[in-house]
């Protein structure tokens, strides 16, 4: 199977890279077109692909003319929706980065672009993979929970300092709502069966970085059609010399009592002297892989992978809310008409 | 000098805890309450008076560990005999009850103090020592959430005894919360009820609520009241543009087992094993101040900004929208 790598803008397309060239079958290929419009500090283009070991072509027509099955889009959030369309256009099926889109309006043009052209549009919610994640989903569908009254999630991560994108909104679409909000959001948005968001406030503040000029603090309250509230901590909010990127957990209140999800917890814990740090040496199951595993399973199978641009859209609705919530300083009511 | 007499009105959970901590310090406590008096000084000391006014002519200062609803009166009784006051938390369940109590103390010149007592939990104290020495800087997002079994008394699931979970239990943490990040400017908040069973009160419950101080920080503060099986449960997370905090009560135990036969744990009340009581802290700052003018950590006002935040937040429950909050001076 070919798959084109497009745009190494995402941090994680190196991870993307370094899974599918360790996977038998795949045949893998880069366009980074864009790396020149970024710092010369971050690593792009054909270095990075020299370094990562796969092949690189300057531009997206010619990865389109090497004929691939499908694609995996990492390149500037802003970017995702023409990225998409015209992964769509060329018959591929495509997995995109998240959020899927800066925009509402944009995520519903990418569903149904890829929907018209007959190609799969996944998005890229590792978390959604997590065998802690699936054990929550099996104890609720099992009926051992009870209903699930309230939800208190945590998606915290250091400021992201890599890629200067991800701090301009108008290349990212915000700061931490934007990177923070949507993975948690996707995780209930299953765990609930597509329920619907009807309502959305948060709360943020850029005291954490204030040169960045995006909120780097934010708290946001979804409230379920059911009524289920859950709260999300989405902040950048650990220190850049923290001992790993952040976290990811999940508290559910239920009739049975309460539970904690912690994807990211298991580790050795250590203390580096060389370093004067802590050492956390994490040693969980690698999302990234079954991931990419759902998405090139579907393309090899025909049946439709998840999660899916409808869940992309919904979450990136969420996050629009949380915005308009913000400069309003008030709830807001979702409609879904 | 004659021992320091406290009256203690009330004979339930919260005076189970304040009045060891009393007698611990060398007080002479004497106890009147509608129900269980005798029971709590059979269990731990001291002896029961019959009429509050007996109480009120004996005692040096009063500590009020009844119902909510019961809290003005008795403090404004304690107020016109001239003694001090401890009062359980909530205050009150309004600004204007608060204020009649704070008026009427400073109006008879004695001293009144809310039983914060989350403020000597030396988990959070030490949270909050490392706060105000600037060891965070400066305050950008927290999160406080505290787990517990429902409390029995039918009176604390009506919410116009109790003010609820929010009033009654998340209060702890919303009054630390504007301890550490400051004045509180807008509170929004959700709750919600598990469905009605059996004999007991409908359960879970829980609320969460989302603060916006005046410095701009944000808070998370959320409480849940389980089902009996339901472990006491703490956690806070605090972060500044310096560094965080984080804790979770059920981590860092100087002390476990591994085969031995389970010890039953404590569903509603925290303890602190292997520390001092923070309820004997707690009691020991108020003794001080009533005797030696020193000040607590804790003061009526901010008993009052907690009510004022809890009423807000369950404001913002019944009407679904964020609540503005006055800052009271």
């Amino acid at each position: 199977m070919k798959v084109g790598l497009v745009s190494f803008a995402h941090v994680h397309a190196a991870g993307y890279a370094a899974a599918l060239s360790a996977m038998p079958g795949i045949e893998l290929l880069a366009a980074d077109p864009a790396h020149a419009e970024r710092p010369p500090s971050e690593l792009g283009g054909p270095t990075l692909a020299a370094q990562l070991g796969v092949d690189h072509v300057d531009t997206y027509d010619e990865l389109y003319a090497w004929g691939p099955d499908a694609v995996v889009v990492c390149s500037e959030n802003a970017d995702h929706r023409a990225d998409v369309l015209r992964a769509a256009a060329e018959g591929v099926h495509v997995l995109c980065e998240k959020p899927l889109a800066t925009s509402s309006a944009d995520a519903a043009a990418m569903v149904a672009a890829c929907e018209e052209a007959g190609v799969f549009l996944m998005v890229a919610y590792p978390v959604r993979f997590s065998p802690a994640f699936a054990a929550v989903v099996a104890s609720s569908e099992a009926g051992d929970l009870g209903r699930v009254r309230a939800v208190s999630g945590t998606n915290n991560g250091r400021v992201p300092t890599s890629r200067a994108w991800f701090t301009d909104p108008a290349r990212s679409g915000g700061g931490a709502m934007t990177d923070h909000l949507v993975h948690i959001a996707d995780l209930l948005d299953a765990l609930f069966h597509g329920q619907r968001v009807v309502s959305v406030y948060a709360a943020a503040n850029e005291i954490l970085h204030p040169d960045l000029g995006v909120e780097t603090a934010g708290l946001v309250s979804l409230t379920y059609a059911d009524g289920v509230t859950a709260v999300i901590d989405c902040s950048w909010s650990k220190p850049a010399h923290y001992p790993t990127w952040g976290g990811l957990t999940l508290n559910l209140v239920t009739d049975a009592g309460l539970v904690d999800v912690d994807p990211f917890v298991q580790r050795v814990d250590g203390f580096s002297e060389s370093a004067r740090s802590p050492l956390w040496l994490g040693y969980g199951t690698d999302l990234d892989q079954l991931l990419l595993a759902e998405f090139l399973g579907a393309v090899r199978s025909g049946v439709q992978p998840q999660p899916d641009g409808h869940v992309g859209h919904r979450t990136v609705k969420v996050v629009e809310a949380a915005y308009e919530s913000l400069r309003r300083g008030q709830r807001v009511d979702l409609d879904w008409s | 000098m004659s021992p320091y007499t406290v009256g203690l009105i009330g004979a339930g959970g919260i005076a189970h805890a304040h009045l060891p901590a009393w007698l611990q310090l060398g007080a002479d406590v004497v106890v009147h309450s509608l129900v269980g008096a005798p029971e709590l000084v059979a269990e731990h000391g001291g002896r029961v008076v019959d009429s509050l006014e007996e109480l009120l002519a004996l005692s040096d200062a009063v500590d009020v560990c009844t119902p909510t609803p019961t809290h003005r009166d008795l403090v404004l009784a304690a107020a016109a005999a001239g003694r001090h006051v401890v009062c359980e938390k909530p205050l009150a369940l309004t600004v204007d009850d608060v204020t009649a109590m704070i008026d009427a103390c400073a109006a008879a010149g004695v001293s009144l103090y809310p039983g914060h007592v989350v403020r000597y939990f030396p988990a959070y104290a030490a949270m909050h020592d490392a706060v105000a020495d600037g060891t965070l800087g400066a305050l950008a997002v927290q999160r406080f959430q505290r787990i517990g079994a429902a409390p029995r008394m039918a009176w604390f699931h009506d919410d116009e005894q109790s003010g609820g979970i929010v009033m009654d239990q998340m209060i702890h943490d919303l009054d630390f919360a504007r301890w550490t990040a400051g004045e509180v400017v807008r509170v929004h908040a959700t709750r919600t009820t598990g469905s009605e069973g059996g004999d007991g009160p409908a359960l879970p419950v829980t609320a969460q609520v989302i603060l916006t101080h005046r410095s701009g920080a944000i808070s998370y503060v959320t409480g849940t009241w389980g089902h009996a099986d339901v472990t006491f449960q703490t956690r806070f997370e605090v972060v500044g543009d310096q560094g965080l905090l984080q804790h979770d009560s059920a981590d860092h135990q100087p002390f476990s087992a591994n085969g031995l036969p389970a010890v039953a744990g404590s569903g509603y009340r925290p303890t602190v094993p292997y520390s001092e009581s923070p309820y004997l802290s707690e009691i020991r700052e108020f003794h001080r101040a009533f005797r030696e003018g020193v000040e607590p950590r804790v003061s009526a006002l901010d008993g009052r900004a907690a009510v004022a935040i809890a009423a807000a937040a369950n404001a913002s429950i019944r009407s679904g929208s964020a609540v503005d909050l006055e800052v009271l001076s």
